[in-house]
């Protein structure tokens, strides 16, 4: 088989790539996954959305991400197949005064990119979140512009669209290598045969380290195992996600659409552990810090708990863009846990490389693979949610 | 009488009230295994985790794919497996007093 365009994974990433690049007429795109679509990093998910992040270059391309997560959700682009942006916004919980003192120059490092954060009271977070009980906090930041989506209605919108715009979708597919030569990527080889092409993009997740390895590219990543559980349905308590920023391993909720509550906590844990290595010890970790704000959840009961990979760079920033050692093809992963989030903007982005030679936002050029060879690393520090 | 029932949507799944032309329209668009179809649908997502309607999906998918039940893979099953309350999790001293 021989294709335009083969973008290996079909999570959000990648449906998100062939979406924006069949927008702007491209022909002959498919993307190949290994399972079912969403069946990665995607689908394990929180569905958090925020700009509200640390570094120039996250601030930037998530508010770009925010600004397409609302356009997205018009019924003229994907409202109509159901992807919906839930703008409920993000508030982070001081308990420390040196975090209150934090929060205050993060809010002026937002404000200055034009992302509204603000540092709100223990009385205005109460107002936000009616449930909670405030009397530990200090202090809060309220991200507005925040939000969520629900990620198997916004998978489900896409493959609506890339399908309507003539894009092909194999699921089922693995692609077990990658065959180069000639300073170009020719062929993936899968258990379906060998598909060649004239592009490739490789946003398979917490696979991308291994396809690239079988061409000689080695892209620092490594799959960090995050814990993740989900109660049963209430009905809608509170709208914004709720961080604990003080508690270490920073505890969230979030209350999804259908009503259930999606509780995580960071654990300590080795790189690359399979998804099935569940832990008795996350449950008390991540109940014991959510029932010192919402005592109430005590009485609830969790029906699934379930682990997916943080896909992590060393700088917690995503590898966009071209290879030096290959002209064909473009690198899309290592979200370090916000690939969800980023997803429109990821589309963009990679568009534009393709397209137009260079992305139009251009804290995106400093994100490519070359910037660990040369010692550019990205700084951040609230890598959650 | 089966055609008089089948005027009334028939539900599968009981927790999230998914009903057959719900999965037979899901199938007709591409969610032919039953991970996709659970997350699409969330059939089998409820507090019963699927004991009631898992079953009953697997026979309706399999007959839609002409395939034998045995022949289709069986979802992932998540921990705890029955829902459980939080409360457990916790050591005494932060459980006690708060119960109305």
């Amino acid at each position: 088989m021989k294709v335009n365009i083969l973008i290996v994974g079909g999570g959000i990433s990648g449906l998100s790539i062939a979406y924006t690049l069949a927008k702007r007429g491209i022909k002959d795109i498919l993307v190949v996954d290994a399972n079912y679509i969403g069946s990665g990093s995607t689908g394990r998910c929180a569905t958090g959305i925020r700009a509200s992040f640390t570094s120039e270059e996250h601030v930037v391309l998530m508010k770009n991400s925010i600004e397409l997560w609302k356009k997205l959700s018009q019924p003229e682009e994907l409202g109509k197949y159901g992807l919906q942006f839930d703008q409920g916004g993000y508030v982070w919980i001081a308990s420390k005064e040196e975090s209150v003192e934090l929060f205050k120059k993060l809010v002026n490092l937002h404000n200055s990119l034009g992302v509204p954060t603000r540092v709100v009271s223990p009385e205005e977070l109460k107002e936000l979140v009616p449930p909670i009980r405030a009397d530990e906090a200090k202090a809060a930041l309220h991200d507005p512009t925040a939000g969520k989506s629900y990620v198997f209605d916004t998978l489900h919108a896409y493959i609506k669209a890339c399908k309507e715009l003539g894009v092909r979708i194999m699921t089922f597919t693995p692609v077990r290598k990658l065959v180069a030569g000639g300073g170009k990527v020719k062929a993936a080889v899968t258990d379906k045969g060998s598909i060649e092409a004239d592009t490739f993009i490789v946003a398979a997740g917490s696979g991308s380290k291994k396809l690239m390895e079988s061409i000689g590219v080695d892209i620092p990543l490594k799959n960090l195992p995050r814990h993740i559980m989900i109660t049963e349905a209430f009905k809608p308590a509170f709208k914004p996600l709720v961080i604990d920023w003080d508690a270490g391993g920073a505890p969230y909720i979030v209350q999804t659409k259908e009503g259930n509550f999606i509780i995580a906590r960071e654990i300590e844990e080795e790189p690359e552990q399979p998804l099935g290595s569940v832990r008795i010890d996350f449950l008390p970790k991540v109940v014991s810090a959510m029932a010192k704000w919402f005592p109430w959840i005590k009485r609830i009961r969790v029906l699934r708990y379930w682990i997916g990979y943080y896909v992590t760079s060393p700088d917690h920033h995503p590898i966009y863009g071209p290879v030096d050692e290959y002209e064909n093809i473009y690198l899309a992963c290592g979200y370090s846990g916000h690939g969800y989030m980023l997803a429109p903007v990821t589309g963009k982005i990679i568009t534009e490389w393709l397209l137009d030679g260079r992305p139009s936002i251009p804290q995106a050029e400093r994100l490519t693979l070359r910037r660990f060879k040369e010692g550019r690393l990205i700084e951040e520090f609230a890598i959650v949610g | 009488m089966g055609g008089e029932m089948r005027k009334h949507p028939t539900i599968i799944c009981r927790c999230n009230d998914v009903t057959i032309e719900d999965v037979e329209r899901a199938i007709n668009e591409g969610y032919t295994d039953l991970e996709s179809l659970r997350k699409r649908l969330r059939i089998g997502m409820g507090p019963c985790q699927g004991r009631t309607c898992i079953p009953l999906l697997i026979r309706l998918l399999a007959r839609k794919l002409g395939k034998k039940p045995t022949e289709i893979t069986l979802p992932v099953t998540r921990p705890p497996v029955v829902p459980i309350p939080l409360e457990l999790f916790l050591k005494s001293k932060d459980v006690g007093g708060e119960r109305k």
